[in-house]
């Protein structure tokens, strides 16, 4: 019998499958109907899905609540359109992301990581505002206004070649490194590292008696979402074209929290399946009433009440129950 | 000689007394945020929301004419059932989850933001303001004191005082004090806990009101008036311990003198970062805060 | 998913055409991208009001060209994140004409950029940076209200007229647009022959300004300048009425600080308050008196320059699109540029080199809670040299 966090992986395994067809699908048929709104809605919505994706790595596996991710996410896109005015390089902006990340998390991990539970939360909440507040008002970095004029880039991926500017090519481009993001920490999380991680989730006061220091395991952590929240922001501009200030704000940070809860806290692609259905959700209630604020906190509050595993909670079990049938022969 | 006195006559001594007016608000929001922490573990996300709720509740009584001095007393009253519903209603429902901190502190949060959208609805996105119930100014040693602050701060240090009082000399309070140490404890002993939940909730909230209707007057009444106070707030609690009545007050005078001064000095735009600056020192150096939790002392 | 929604509305609006039994005129669509909610949702609310009426009264009167217009709204929510996301949902999905509703000027410089791409035009009735027509301007935006530098330059002529050699205390938000606005008043301000005796910069959302007024105190100015607004006004002002500070001071300040939306608020605080704006419901046009009346009438609240300008765009817009003949981009941009149509606040020319509306710009002094004229500034003479160099 395998145990049950393997049963839960494969059946993500399960899940991701479903999430890249219905990905290449629904490309398919927007290139053929030549659409370009709901299939960069669809890119912005996993780009965000890989901030919340970082926020789960956090709480749903470490145990800890940030309230500030998007300082990661937001500093990322900042990076991406600095590097892309500059050298028009999609895969250098890329790894000036993933550089950033890891000395971003670095330095707001050892300030941040000392502490666990609500102060850990109002210590990323207040990081994210003192920057997003520097950012907002220094006028090399565009001030309130934010950096215009990203140009449109074109993706060289060897074989062919992808405009930043092509719909669908480029909802194909973000789909493959979002996918490759959550495949990346899959797997870390399934690593003896990862078990870890879940054990201080669980009771962090025992981990040391085991024999392992939380203090390195947290900040490893907390790097590794950091990096995962800024290689996604540096996707952002590419899309949009532009970044403003309030990628950085705490709205931001908020909706990544709320994405993850609706989908599925602990379950990464809760993360990203919870982001699609946030920003369709948001779309929708917003195009229909100007008070999507209180809708959306009552679902959320309805969430957190009756739903607490989220849309993974009740999707989940029914994929495992399938694929537990399919091992006993 | 003549210029130091000057200074400390005109710039130092107003900004300290003004400082003071707003150190008892943030003291007033603090003390209802730490109560509800000290004793029921619960982070409300939504405290400053029910700060904006005593605001807009003060606004729409004086409406129908009430004048100011019954609802200072009327809207904090009026908050202890709404505390005590959601309360028992919201909150009890994730309150036996084993990460309990994160549950309440997720769905105050989205209490929060149904209150605030709940206010523009009601009243619409544009400020009001209520008129100072005191106008007027009197001078001492040529400061010049608007009587309504005066009044505020005078206020305020008796509500503070009563609360302190009512939670360390009276059996209430050392009922509150026993839940807050040991639930089972305390249950077995014949203190009714749930009602001592409740009502710690709802009078935390209703502190929070309180303030709210103690400072429309002067900071203005709209939908978003929540967020003005809350990060204030959280940080006077950590760095005064959270669940530590002595520490919001200490911690609270603290902060918003270290605030005021420091706007004389440096750009104050980087006022916030300093008290942050502190929470995150005090986080680092000593995490239960100055005073330690309640019933923990 | 995407045919499905797009079978679905065609049905609905055959269906609507057939029930209402109106000419099944295709309408002209105009996206409309404003903060509904959030700290600007009280701006955003003028604006829907202001292009309401308009909007009303041109299909009342037969439509442009015959079609009526449609306006379609989104919240923005006052993040440029989000206004580009439902900007393009508008221009994409509904398949807009026109856009307009954008307030920060992030958020009307981003949905350019996108209207650019799209290949489509906008204006902003409410962003009054100077960079949006001026270093940063692009050939798809347009602005029909006053900016930054006609409301201060309208305000110099006022301060050397009535305060000459003033000594002038700045007091504004810690934010680029806040700051730019200082730093052009004290330039136009400094030039007539004012002189500063300090400057201080808050934070946005401040609660608390006492603690700057040590510093106004010992500068004893003559005149108080400030760019605050909204819930900041309203704090800023009663606290230095309840300070005494007003007593001899005189009290001046951008356009957007006291409106109609926060002067309620304000009280008595407000009286003498003066600006440089580019509206006031007291401008004595037959025009104006129409506007007002219709105003009030509808939505019982006044109209102030937000209201005033959005709906002075849609007549811009009907009659570029009744030059041009067509709602195609170019041509509808060529009849823009040039274009002098009358609106509330007189006739306002959109100058073609940066698509910046010219216009007559008031003095106003807050007296007895009404915005009364004290002046007026000629369009060409505030209006400021054209640094757009992009077209």
């Amino acid at each position: 019998m395998p145990d049950a966090l393997t049963v839960a992986a494969r059946a993500n395994h399960v899940l991701v499958g479903v999430l890249i067809l219905a990905g290449l699908a629904f490309a398919a048929i927007g290139a053929a109907q030549n659409d370009t709104f709901y299939l960069r809605l669809a890119t912005e919505a996993l780009i965000f899905g890989g901030l919340a994706l970082s926020v789960d790595i956090l709480l749903g596996y470490t145990g800890l609540l940030s309230l500030g991710q998007a300082l990661y996410f937001g500093l990322g896109a900042y990076l991406s359109a600095l590097v892309l005015k500059a050298v028009p390089s999609f895969w250098l902006a890329l790894a000036a992301g993933l550089g950033a990340g890891v000395v971003l998390g670095l330095v707001g991990g050892i300030i941040a990581i000392r502490v666990r539970g609500v102060y850990f939360a109002l210590i990323t909440f207040g990081l994210a505002q003192v920057v997003a507040k520097v950012v907002y008002n220094t006028r090399s970095l565009g001030a309130s206004d934010g950096l215009l004029g990203v140009p449109i880039i074109n993706i060289d991926l060897g074989l062919a070649s992808v405009s930043s500017a092509s719909p669908a090519g480029f909802f194909l481009v973000v789909l493959a490194v979002i996918i490759a993001l959550y495949a990346v920490s899959a797997y870390i999380l399934d690593t003896p590292f990862g078990r870890l991680l879940i054990a201080l989730r669980a009771n962090d006061r025992r981990v040391p008696f085991l024999g392992y220091r939380t203090a390195s395991l947290r900040l490893s952590s907390f790097v590794f979402a950091a990096v995962i929240a800024t290689v996604s922001g540096t996707l952002y501009p590419m899309l949009r074209g532009f970044v403003s200030p309030e990628l950085l704000f705490f709205s931001t940070s908020g909706n990544a929290v709320i994405t993850v809860l609706l989908g599925g806290v602990g379950t990464l692609m809760g993360a990203l399946y919870g982001s699609v259905l946030l920003t369709v959700l948001r779309s929708l209630i917003g195009t229909w009433t100007e008070h999507h604020l209180m809708i959306i906190g009552l679902l959320f509050m309805g969430a957190v009440i009756f739903l607490p595993n989220g849309l993974m909670g009740l999707v989940r079990p029914a994929v495992e129950r399938l694929l537990m049938r399919k091992a006993r022969p | 000689m003549a210029e130091v006195l000057d200074y400390v006559q005109f710039v130092l001594a107003p900004q300290v007394v003004t400082g003071l007016a707003f150190g008892v608000a943030v003291i007033l929001v603090a003390i209802g945020l730490t109560i509800i922490f000290g004793l029921l573990d619960v982070i409300n996300m939504s405290h400053g929301e029910f700060y904006a709720f005593g605001a807009f509740a003060a606004l729409a009584l004086g409406w129908l004419g009430l004048p100011f001095w019954l609802l200072l007393i009327l809207v904090p009253l009026a908050m202890l059932p709404v505390g005590y519903a959601v309360e028992r209603m919201l909150i009890q429902r994730v309150f036996n989850r084993p990460d309990r901190h994160v549950t309440t502190l997720l769905l105050t949060f989205g209490l929060g933001l149904v209150l605030e959208d709940a206010f523009r609805l009601g009243f619409g996105p544009n400020p009001y303001r209520p008129d100072t119930p005191i106008p007027g100014a009197v001078e001492l040693f040529g400061i010049f004191l608007p009587n309504y602050r005066l009044f505020l701060i005078v206020v305020g240090a008796v509500v503070i005082a009563a609360v302190a009082l009512v939670v360390y000399r009276t059996r209430l309070g050392a009922m509150v004090r026993a839940a807050a140490f040991d639930r089972n404890m305390a249950a077995s002993l014949g203190v009714p806990v749930a009602w001592v939940y409740a009502g710690a909730f709802a009078f935390g909230i209703s502190l929070a009101g309180f303030a709210g209707v103690l400072l429309a007057p002067i900071y203005s009444v709209f939908p978003t008036m929540g967020r003005d106070f809350i990060l204030m707030a959280f940080t006077v609690v950590i760095v005064g311990g959270m669940g530590s009545i002595a520490g919001a007050v200490v911690a609270g005078l603290f902060l918003t003198q270290v605030q005021a001064i420091a706007a004389l000095y440096i750009s104050p735009v980087w006022t916030d970062p300093i008290v942050f600056g502190i929470m995150v020192v005090m986080l680092m150096v000593r995490p239960q805060g100055l005073f330690g939790r309640l019933g923990h002392a | 998913m995407v045919k499905a929604f797009q079978t679905s509305a065609l049905a609905a609006l055959f269906a609507a055409a057939a029930v209402t039994g109106v000419r099944a005129a295709d309408p002209i669509r105009i996206g409309v991208v404003t903060p509904l909610s959030g700290t600007y949702a009280g701006i955003g609310q003028q604006v829907r009001w202001g292009l309401d009426l308009a909007v009303k009264e041109v299909n009342a009167a037969g439509g442009i060209m015959g079609r009526p217009i449609e306006l379609l709204y989104e919240d923005e929510e006052a993040n440029p994140a989000v206004a580009v996301q439902k900007a393009e949902k508008l221009f994409e999905v509904a398949k807009v004409d026109f856009l307009t509703g954008t307030v920060s000027s992030g958020s009307t410089l981003a949905v350019g950029q996108l209207a650019e791409r799209a290949g489509k035009l906008i204006a902003t009735t409410v962003s009054f940076a100077d960079s949006i027509t001026g270093d940063r301007c692009s050939p798809n935006v347009f602005r029909v209200n006053a900016r930054a530098g006609q409301q201060s330059a309208a305000l110099a002529v006022w301060l050397s007229k009535e305060k000459p050699q003033a000594k002038v205390f700045y007091l504004g938000p810690d934010y680029e647009m806040g700051r730019s606005t200082v730093a052009a008043f004290k330039a136009s301000a400094e030039k007539v022959g004012a002189s500063t005796v300090g400057e201080v910069f808050a934070p946005l959302d401040a609660k608390d300004y006492t603690q700057y007024f040590g510093q106004v105190r010992a500068a004893r100015p003559q005149v108080l300048y400030t760019s605050v607004a909204g819930n900041d006004t309203v704090r800023l002002l009663s606290q230095l009425q309840e300070f005494g500070l007003l007593n001899n001071l005189s009290l001046v300040g951008a356009s957007g600080t006291v409106t109609s939306q926060n002067i309620a608020a304000i009280g008595k605080a407000a009286e003498g308050f003066v600006t440089g704006v580019g509206y006031s419901t007291e401008i004595n046009s037959p025009e104006n008196k129409k506007f007002v009346d219709a105003f009030k009438a509808a939505y019982k609240a006044e109209p102030d320059l937000y209201g005033a300008d959005s709906y002075g765009l849609i007549y811009a817009y009907k009659a570029a699109v009744e030059k041009a003949k067509s709602t195609e981009t170019d041509k509808v941009r060529e009849a823009l540029r040039g274009l002098k149509w009358m609106t509330p606040q007189g006739e306002k020319t959109i100058r073609a080199g940066d698509h910046q509306a010219i216009q007559a710009m008031y003095v106003v002094r807050i007296t007895n809670g009404q915005f009364k004229i004290g002046g007026e500034v000629k369009g060409d003479d505030a209006i400021g040299p054209d640094t757009c160099t992009r077209f």
